[in-house]
C-alpha cells in the first residue's frame, strides 16, 4: 500500500473530522497516525478545536435588533420619499414658472416678427441660417433687455416659492419622522 | 404557500411589517455569525443592521428556489468580510487589541456586552462560558477573514461544503483548502498557548 506523506495526511484529517472521508482512506490515516506522532498531535489538536467550536453556543443579539432594523427602515424610506417629493415639487415649481412666461415670450416674438419670417423663409441656405441665427441672437437681447426686470422678478418669485414650498415639505418629513 | 415565502413576497411589495417577521426569524442567526466574525458585540449589532437593509434593499433579486437563510447569511458573510478587509488600514484592527496587554480585559468586557446563550444559574460556570467564548473568539479572529467565515458557516451552521462555497462565492476544493488551513491554524494556536480551555487527547 502507498504510503502517505504528512501533507495529505493533515488535509485528511479536517476531511475526516467534516465526515468526508470513506473508510479505506480512514484506515489509511489510521495507519499513518499510528507510525506518526507529529501527525499524531495534530491530530489530537485538531480534535480538541473541532469539539471546542461544536460545543461553543449561538450568541443571541439584544432584544433591540429588531426595533432597530425597523427603524432604521422606516428613516431610510422617509429620506428616500422627502429627496423625491423635494425634487419634484422643484421641478414642478420651475415648470410652472415657465409656462407662466411661455405666453409672453411667443407674444414678443410675434410682436417683433420673428416667428412669420421663420415660417415663411425657412432655413433653406446657409446665408439664411446665418440671418436666421443673428435674427435671434438679436431678439434675444432685445427680449432680455426689454424683460429683465420682469423676468427677474419672475425668476425670483419662482425661486423664493420652490423654496419656502421646499421648506414646508421638510418640516412636515421632520414632524412626521418625530411621530415615528 | 410557507410563512415565510408570504413574509418574503409581502416585504417586496414594500410591507415593512412582514419584512420585520423576518428579520425575527433570523436575527439570532445573523447576528451570531456577524459576531464571530467580528469579535465585538457593538459592530456585530450594526453589521446584523446593516445585512438586514440590504437584504431588504436586494429583496427583488432573491431567488426564491435558495433557502432565504442562506441568502441572508451571504450578505451577512460578505459586509464582515468587506469590514475586516478595511480594519486591515487603520490603527485598531481585531489583531491589535487581542495583542494588546489588556487586550484579555477588553475581550472579556466585549463577551460581558454579549448575550450569551448560557442558560446556566451557577454564576462560576457562566464566567467559565464566558471565558470560553472570548477564548474562540481570540482564536477566531486570528484567521483570514474568509477563512474565519468558512470556519464560522461550517460550525455553527452545519453547513455543507456546496453551501460554505455557494454562500462565499467559492468553490468547494477552496473550501476545503480553507477549512483545512483554518483547522491548522487553530491547532498551532493551542499548540503556542497551550490552554485554551481545551482537553486534548
Amino acid at each position: 500500500m502507498e504510503t502517505m506523506d504528512c501533507k495529505r495526511a493533515s488535509r485528511m484529517m479536517s476531511l475526516r473530522l467534516d465526515g468526508n472521508l470513506d473508510g479505506a482512506e480512514m484506515t489509511r490515516l489510521d495507519e499513518h497516525l499510528g507510525e506518526c506522532s507529529a501527525c499524531l498531535v495534530e491530530w489530537h489538536r485538531m480534535q480538541a478545536i473541532d469539539s471546542l467550536l461544536r460545543a461553543t453556543p449561538m450568541v443571541h443579539p439584544p432584544l433591540r435588533l429588531r426595533v432597530q432594523v425597523m427603524a432604521r427602515l422606516s428613516r431610510r424610506d422617509q429620506a428616500r420619499r422627502a429627496i423625491i417629493g423635494g425634487t419634484a415639487l422643484t421641478l414642478g415649481t420651475v415648470t410652472l414658472a415657465l409656462l407662466t412666461l411661455a405666453p409672453a415670450l411667443i407674444g414678443l416674438l410675434n410682436g417683433l416678427g420673428i416667428a412669420p419670417a421663420l415660417i415663411s423663409g425657412g432655413p433653406e441656405t446657409l446665408s439664411q441660417l446665418l440671418l436666421f441665427g443673428s435674427t435671434m441672437g438679436r431678439a434675444v437681447l432685445v427680449l432680455i433687455e426689454a424683460l429683465a426686470l420682469p423676468l427677474a422678478a419672475l425668476i425670483m418669485c419662482s425661486l423664493l416659492m420652490a423654496l419656502a414650498v421646499n421648506s414646508l415639505w421638510i418640516r412636515m418629513v421632520r414632524r412626521m419622522r418625530v411621530r415615528s | 404557500m410557507t410563512t415565510e415565502t408570504e413574509w418574503i413576497q409581502q416585504a417586496r411589495g414594500g410591507d415593512q411589517a412582514a419584512f420585520g417577521r423576518l428579520v425575527m426569524a433570523y436575527q439570532t442567526p445573523v447576528y451570531n455569525l456577524t459576531y464571530r466574525m467580528l469579535g465585538n458585540a457593538g459592530e456585530a449589532e450594526d453589521a446584523a443592521q446593516e445585512a438586514f437593509l440590504r437584504a431588504y434593499t436586494r429583496l427583488h433579486s432573491y431567488d426564491p428556489d435558495r433557502p432565504f437563510r442562506s441568502w441572508m447569511l451571504s450578505i451577512a458573510s460578505h459586509y464582515c468580510i468587506d469590514q475586516l478587509r478595511k480594519r486591515r488600514f487603520t490603527w485598531l484592527s481585531f489583531e491589535d487589541e487581542i495583542a494588546a496587554p489588556n487586550g484579555s480585559t477588553s475581550n472579556a468586557a466585549t463577551i460581558a456586552e454579549a448575550h450569551l446563550t448560557s442558560g446556566n444559574p451557577n454564576p462560576e460556570a457562566v464566567v467559565a462560558e464566558k471565558e470560553k467564548q472570548g477564548h474562540v473568539q481570540e482564536m477566531l479572529g486570528s484567521l483570514s477573514p474568509t477563512d474565519r467565515a468558512a470556519i464560522t458557516l461550517r460550525y455553527w451552521y452545519d453547513y455543507s461544503y456546496e453551501e460554505v462555497a455557494d454562500s462565499l462565492g467559492l468553490t468547494v476544493s477552496a473550501v476545503k483548502s480553507r477549512l483545512h488551513r483554518a483547522r491548522r491554524g487553530l491547532a498551532t494556536m493551542v499548540e503556542q498557548d497551550g490552554d485554551y480551555g481545551l482537553q486534548t487527547c
